[in-house]
């Protein structure tokens, strides 16, 4: 495989022949080596749901953090490299921000998501821009608000694309996990429903057995507006309830 | 003075035969005189321990080192520009004489500009500043004629432009000193008929168009007369008789004006910059003669 | 003669101390009574004059053009209003330059001050508001207006639009409302404000007519709708031309309502 893409595969500004950027397509491959997210949107509000692989119980699972805040009113689960998902993470921050101030309301999630996809594919080799990176971030997000038009749930990926999605499923299983939610969504599911059915298709494909400790699970209500990431206790009530 | 400034070119031509770094090092040297001393030459300072030229605090450097010259006043200049919109074109008249303060410097330069073949721009104020303008109205008209798409760049198109340089060179605190008139006949959207524009801009960037238009010392005395004149049916042979008899009214009382005046008309046949002429001037008056102490009521 | 008004003095623009002030009321043309340069000031006859070239004036980057603009809402309409004479010293170069700009179909903003400093101010907000549209897929609302105003005045904190705004138009849950803002955008959300030369004249108008103010409780009459409210702003306009020489010629009224924005024009006097 390498002996015949050698030529088109390192610059990550080169297309090949066949019209493909290597790089952009090895960085989307990267986020399937990554632990599963998945998000669900319902009528009321987005469930995000990550898996965290453990790979010793001496680690202290509190600090591995895969869904983070954006704004009040947004947040975001990742799967790939986390570590990109901090500098992308930085710049929503950084723009949801500065919509309040200059314009005294909060961004849209949509809006948010394009200002997170402007620097995924403001990567290459000049160096100028401070932000951006040489390579393509290795990471994918679902990003969960709500707006004047209700609950929304975007897919981004190391190419800038997004899309919005009702139900996706990011990272290594993300195949059979985006089955599993193709077969059990429904529109009019409650946020309750949207809980479970999001812990139950991480347990579904994870590789260790589902308790409080190796998963996080967060939400966005439309009456509350506001994105929060649910403690233990909350965790474990949802856990009972598969 | 002098000293000073060839001082200053010396000086900077001794920099210029050393790297930066033979530099940096004398003065950081601390047994160093140089690292002792601060030289001032015109408002470039060398401190000690910097390495560097210190811009004094009074004198603005360019990127060149060269320190910044704004026009802070206008030198030579030009007085009124009298135009007015008529139903079938615009009319635009200005006298011919650039005054440096009291003196009659120049009495026969050209203060109407053709800048197309629809569009006239005269100005008032500095009149090298005027000619730097009428250098950057060509450029734009030039690079406009070259893309030879049937479209000329339409006066209103000019005006905007100006009214941009204008606004852009106060920003800056360097302005050109003129207050610019720009008249002209624009084209209408498909087959329509084309229309007389006339439009100001000032020093500031101030812009606007109006029926008629009066600049300098004919703001005071010929716009009042241009607006009693004016009428939505006046025709540009009527126009330009007003606009004569405003610049006779102007070079009476209007000491930095002369008797010969240029009147430019732009109608659908084009423009026509139109010859300098000497004013026909009446001095026999009863009022001119006798002034003010004859028993006149008058102020004359 | 400060181009500012009293007690806005703002860094960047002429100020003078109410001990130079001069008497009369002469706008755009200034004299620095700092300016050693100055030939002639009356505040320093003792200056040395120096020769500043033949004709003897050094240039002031900003000048006030008067005008007088107003912005009065209620329940659910916002009125905005300005006159059109564009004033330089005592002279009257033009008696119709808008000064009022259609914002959206809920938000119209009327601008006094610098005339040069408005057109530039009113190009950039335009840009701004289609740029917000691209990138956001809807319509700027009031409030968002409102605070990107105040933003982009503030962004030019050093070098100010010498312009003075108010601004009006229905907010998301229909409501009208005005705002009112200072040179560098400090602002202020009201019911009824006005700015620009004639605000010394209207502003206290405004606060009885319409905030009711210092009038008895059980004399307050209904709250103003629409029609009322237009004569009165057209009243107070020709009150504020019979005395304040920066204002006259022609008003401009927009009427916001939930239909949208309708402008109509009258006369004012134009001596």
């Amino acid at each position: 495989m390498f002996l015949t893409r050698s030529e088109y595969d390192r610059g990550v500004n080169t297309f090949s022949p066949e019209g493909r950027l290597f790089q952009v397509e090895y960085a989307i491959e990267a986020i399937k080596l990554g632990s599963t997210a998945v998000g669900i949107q319902t009528a009321d509000g987005v469930v995000i749901a990550v898996e965290k692989r453990l790979s010793s119980p001496l680690l202290v699972p509190t600090s591995v953090e895969k869904i983070m805040q954006i704004d009040s009113h947004i947040g975001c689960a990742m799967s790939g490299l986390t570590a990109d998902a901090r500098t992308l993470i930085d710049h929503a921050r950084v723009q949801t921000l500065h919509h309040r101030f200059v314009y005294d309301e909060p961004m849209t999630p949509r809006a948010c998501t394009q200002a997170l996809c402007d620097l995924a594919l403001r990567f290459g080799e000049d160096g100028k821009d401070e932000d951006a990176m040489s390579r393509p971030f290795g990471v994918a997000l679902l990003v969960a608000g709500v707006d004047h038009t209700g609950p929304n749930l975007y897919h981004t990926d190391p190419s800038g694309t997004y899309v919005k999605w009702k139900a996706k499923a990011i990272g290594a299983g993300s195949e059979g996990a985006q089955t599993a939610l193709q077969e059990s969504y429904s529109s009019n599911m409650s946020m309750q429903e949207a809980e479970t059915l999001a812990l139950r298709t991480l347990k579904q494909v994870m590789e260790e057995k589902l308790d409080g400790t190796n998963v996080e699970i967060a939400a966005i209500r439309k009456e509350k507006g506001e994105f929060r990431i649910y403690s233990q206790e909350e965790l474990k009530e949802c856990i009972t309830r598969l | 003075m002098l000293g000073e400034l060839e001082g200053t070119v010396v000086f900077r031509e001794l920099l210029a035969l050393f790297p930066t770094s033979w530099l940096e090092r004398i003065s950081s040297h601390p047994s160093s005189e140089a690292a002792e001393k601060t030289v001032t030459m015109s408002g470039f300072k060398l401190t000690s321990g910097s390495g560097r030229f210190e811009r004094d605090a009074n004198v603005q450097s360019s990127a060149s080192g060269e320190p910044i010259r704004h026009t802070q006043r206008p030198m030579v200049t030009g007085s009124s520009v009298i135009a007015m919109r008529c139903v079938d074109g615009v009319v635009i008249g200005a006298d011919t004489l650039a005054s440096y303060g009291s003196m009659a410097r120049f009495r026969k330069i050209s203060r109407l500009h053709k800048a197309t073949d629809m569009c006239v721009v005269g100005a008032g104020g500095d009149l090298s500043d005027f000619q730097q303008l009428t250098t950057m109205v060509d450029k734009e008209t030039n690079r406009d004629y070259c893309f030879n798409d049937g479209h000329g760049l339409s006066p209103k198109a000019i005006h905007q432009y100006v009214a941009r340089v204008m606004y852009n060179r106060r920003n800056k605190m360097d302005p050109l000193w003129n207050y610019v008139v720009i008249a002209g006949m624009q084209n209408g959207d498909d087959g329509e008929e084309a229309k007389p524009v006339l439009g100001l801009v000032d020093l500031v960037g101030t812009h606007f168009e109006s029926e008629v238009i009066a600049t300098g010392f004919g703001e005071y005395l010929g716009l009042p007369l241009l607006r009693k004149a004016y009428r939505e049916d006046i025709t540009v042979a009527e126009g330009k008789k007003v606009v004569e008899q405003i610049m006779k009214v102007l070079f009476y009382r209007d000491a930095r004006t002369i008797d010969r005046v240029q009147i430019a008309t732009v109608t659908k046949d084009g423009v026509d910059m139109g010859e300098p002429f000497k004013l026909e001037t009446e001095w026999s008056y009863k009022a001119f003669v006798d002034g003010a102490r004859a028993g006149d009521m008058s102020t004359w | 003669m400060s181009v500012l008004r009293p007690n806005a003095s703002v860094m960047g623009l002429p100020y003078t101390a109410p001990g130079n002030a001069p008497r009369g009321f002469t706008l755009g043309e200034h004299v620095d009574p700092e300016d050693p340069l100055e030939v002639g000031n009356s505040s320093n006859p003792h200056g040395k004059p120096r020769a500043i070239g033949p004709m003897g004036r050094r240039f002031q980057p900003y000048k006030n053009n008067g005008g007088t603009v107003v912005a009065v809402s209620g329940k659910d309409y916002s009125v905005i209003a300005s006159d059109t004479r564009l004033g330089s010293g005592y002279s009257v170069p033009s008696r119709n330059v808008s000064r009022i700009i259609k914002l959206t179909d809920k938000c119209v903003l009327a601008s006094s001050g610098m005339q040069s400093d408005i057109a530039v101010l009113h190009k950039v907000l335009r840009i701004r508001l289609t740029q917000y549209q691209y990138a956001h897929h809807q319509e700027m609302s009031l409030t968002a207006i409102s605070q990107m105003l105040s933003t982009m005045l503030y962004y030019r904190r050093f070098q100010p639009y010498y312009t003075f705004n108010v601004l009006g138009g229905i907010d998301a849950e229909g409501h009208g409302w005005s705002y009112s803002y200072d040179a560098i955008g400090s602002h202020e959300k009201v019911r009824a404000v006005c700015s620009g030369t004639g605000q010394n004249l209207l502003q206290p108008i405004l606060d009885n007519q319409v905030e009711f103010r210092q009038t008895a409780p059980e004399k307050k009459p209904e709250e103003l709708s629409l029609e009322p409210c237009v004569e009165l702003v057209k009243d107070a306009f020709t009150s504020a031309g019979e005395r304040d020489i920066y204002t006259g010629d022609i008003v401009e009224l927009a009427k916001v309502t939930a239909k949208g924005v309708e402008i109509e024009k009258f006369e004012l006097r134009s001596d």
